[in-house]
């Protein structure tokens, strides 16, 4: 496989997502919404808190709410795609652009790859946005009320590092996946946000071990790896010019 | 170049293509024609290794679509102006033809030189950072002709490349295939407009599943309806049409107006007898033409038969 051509096909993707307003907005709205708001919702949460707390409570309750706060990022990374990834090969449906692609010297699985990095690209891009904003605004809470910097502590590194673009991979697959079968871009979505709903229990599940063991996130974390490439592996397998081209009206 | 033999494509037990063998010449423009549903599009597509095929053998520069392998350097070779333009329409028209322009592994300076060539030629170099969403048809095609040519191929597949154009439009993107045509460019042409098939290519094929006929355009229209002379006369009477039925060489005569319209089998050589026969019979002659049927007749007359197969 030549990574540079899925480059080419990736740096076509931004340009056209960059001029796309519903998936650009689309995409800034969330990590606004969570990156600002839920923050500033939880600060005003803990100084409600402070009166009726220990300080080691107090303590403890900020730090939940900081993990709680890391958990939404993978969240966010793993909704993100559906925006984008959904209408990655749709989108080239919708513009007829598929045939002429199709017929350059470009394997399936460069093809793949492009479209899948210029789904991931924006959207762990937009989430460490969000991770970088709410931190700052946590931080600078915990500083001035608690001398201290909360952020960043193991959990919250491990789930942003690793977590937040495991999950962007896993669910950018699955869209293009249901991208590449489905010939109607609201179906793509519709779709993508269902194939979206596993994924989520499943980091649910993933962030609350991380938080009983690391041992334990470790593992998950391994088996999320095998996950994505399995995903990616699918995605090339189920990719079928032929079909896309015969049946695409 | 290309080289098909009993080349046959099947959707389910509906058969697209059906036992297709041909060969294009380097360098000829080869005409496709056929109704819709005949099957061009598939055999285009079986051709640039889109689609595969059911059964047969199919080679381009003698490379065959069967193998991945050839099918990537087919691919490199090959350029395509599919039935839908199909462009980024966010994107600027040097946008498109640099992405392509990529894609085709192009090299940068190259690519800049063939992008400005081209768009230059089909007189949208001005317009280069324009949204190809804000052009009209006409220009979106021409567009996409250019991307079809960035990577210089050797082989050009045109489907249906004046469809839904103004006649203004087409006659520009005509004008740029004779272009093309000048250069020795090997060209398959997926058509409907069968004047535009006259006008451009060197041979046709004539195609309803099955390959009905391939020839070039004169003798397609030759080989199905013999040639008549027509003598355009002052004025006709009953002697001259007389005179004119008398003479063996001539198979048949049919009056029309103050014309003799007769069928003769070798006209080259029988024509100035006629022509001395009438005079000599009191005819007083304005011109002499030849009718020939057009290749609209030979098509329609072919696909009939076909259709009644």
């Amino acid at each position: 496989m030549r990574l540079w051509k899925s480059w080419i096909v990736t740096q076509k993707d931004l340009s056209v997502i960059r001029k796309n307003k519903y998936v650009f907005y689309s995409l800034i709205a969330m990590p606004a919404i969570l990156g600002i708001i839920l923050p500033v919702t939880f600060v005003f949460t803990l100084n409600a808190e402070v009166a009726v707390l220990s300080h080691d409570q107090f303590l403890a309750t900020a730090r939940e709410l900081i993990n709680i706060s890391a958990t939404y990022l993978v969240l966010i990374s793993a909704i993100l795609p559906s925006i984008i990834a959904s209408y990655s090969f749709v989108g080239e449906k919708v513009e007829k652009s598929l045939e002429p692609l199709l017929a350059t010297p470009t394997t399936d699985g460069e093809l793949l790859l492009g479209k899948s990095l210029a789904a991931f690209i924006p959207c762990i891009a937009v989430t460490y946005i969000a991770a970088a904003i709410s931190a700052l605004i946590l931080d600078s809470w915990s500083y001035i009320r608690l001398g201290s910097f909360l952020i960043p502590n193991l959990f919250w590194v491990a789930s942003v590092a690793v977590l937040t673009p495991l999950a962007c991979i896993m669910s950018v697959e699955a869209n293009v996946i249901v991208s590449s079968r489905v010939s109607d871009i609201r179906a793509a979505q519709q779709l993508g946000g269902l194939v979206v709903l596993p994924i989520i229990a499943m980091l649910l599940v993933v962030v609350v071990s991380a938080q009983i063991s690391m041992i334990l996130a470790i593992l998950v974390s391994i088996i999320l790896i095998v996950a994505d490439l399995s995903l990616f592996y699918l995605s090339k397998e189920t990719f079928q010019r032929e079909e896309i081209l015969t049946k695409w009206k | 170049m290309i080289d098909t033999e009993d080349l046959t494509r099947k959707f389910g037990s509906l058969a697209a293509v059906e036992n297709l063998s041909l060969h294009v010449n380097e360098g000829e423009v080869f005409g496709f024609l056929g109704p819709n549903g005949a099957g061009k599009t598939t055999t285009i597509r079986m051709l640039c290794c889109l689609i595969g095929k059911t059964s047969g053998e199919a080679r381009i520069d003698d490379l065959s679509v069967d193998k991945e392998k050839d099918c990537l350097e087919i691919r490199k070779i090959v350029g395509l102006l599919p039935e839908n333009v199909g462009l980024y329409e966010s994107l600027s028209a040097y946008r498109n033809l640099d992405f392509y322009g990529k894609l085709y592994e192009v090299p940068a300076r190259l690519r800049q030189e063939n992008i400005e060539r081209l768009l230059e030629l089909l007189g949208v170099w001005e317009r280069r950072e324009d949204a190809v969403g804000t052009f009209s048809k006409g220009t979106k095609q021409k567009i996409a002709i250019a991307r079809a040519l960035i990577h210089d191929p050797k082989v050009l597949f045109l489907d249906e490349p004046t469809a839904n154009l103004d006649p203004e439009a087409a006659k520009t993107v005509r004008d740029f295939i004779l272009e093309l045509k000048k250069e020795k460019r090997t060209i398959f042409l997926n058509t409907h407009n069968l004047e535009e098939a006259e006008k451009l290519c060197d041979r046709i094929a004539i195609l309803k599943t099955r390959l009905v006929a391939v020839d070039s355009p004169k003798n397609l229209e030759r080989s199905l309806y013999s040639r008549k002379t027509v003598v355009h006369l002052e004025n006709l009477n009953a002697e001259v049409l007389a005179a004119a039925k008398q003479l063996g060489k001539v198979k048949s005569v049919r009056a029309s107006d103050n014309k003799l319209i007769l069928d003769i089998d070798n006209p080259e050589e029988d024509n100035p007898e006629v022509v001395r026969a009438i005079v000599e019979a009191g005819g007083r002659i304005r011109y002499v033409t030849e009718l020939r049927s057009t290749l609209e007749d030979v098509y329609l007359k072919l696909i009939r038969e076909a259709s009644a197969q």
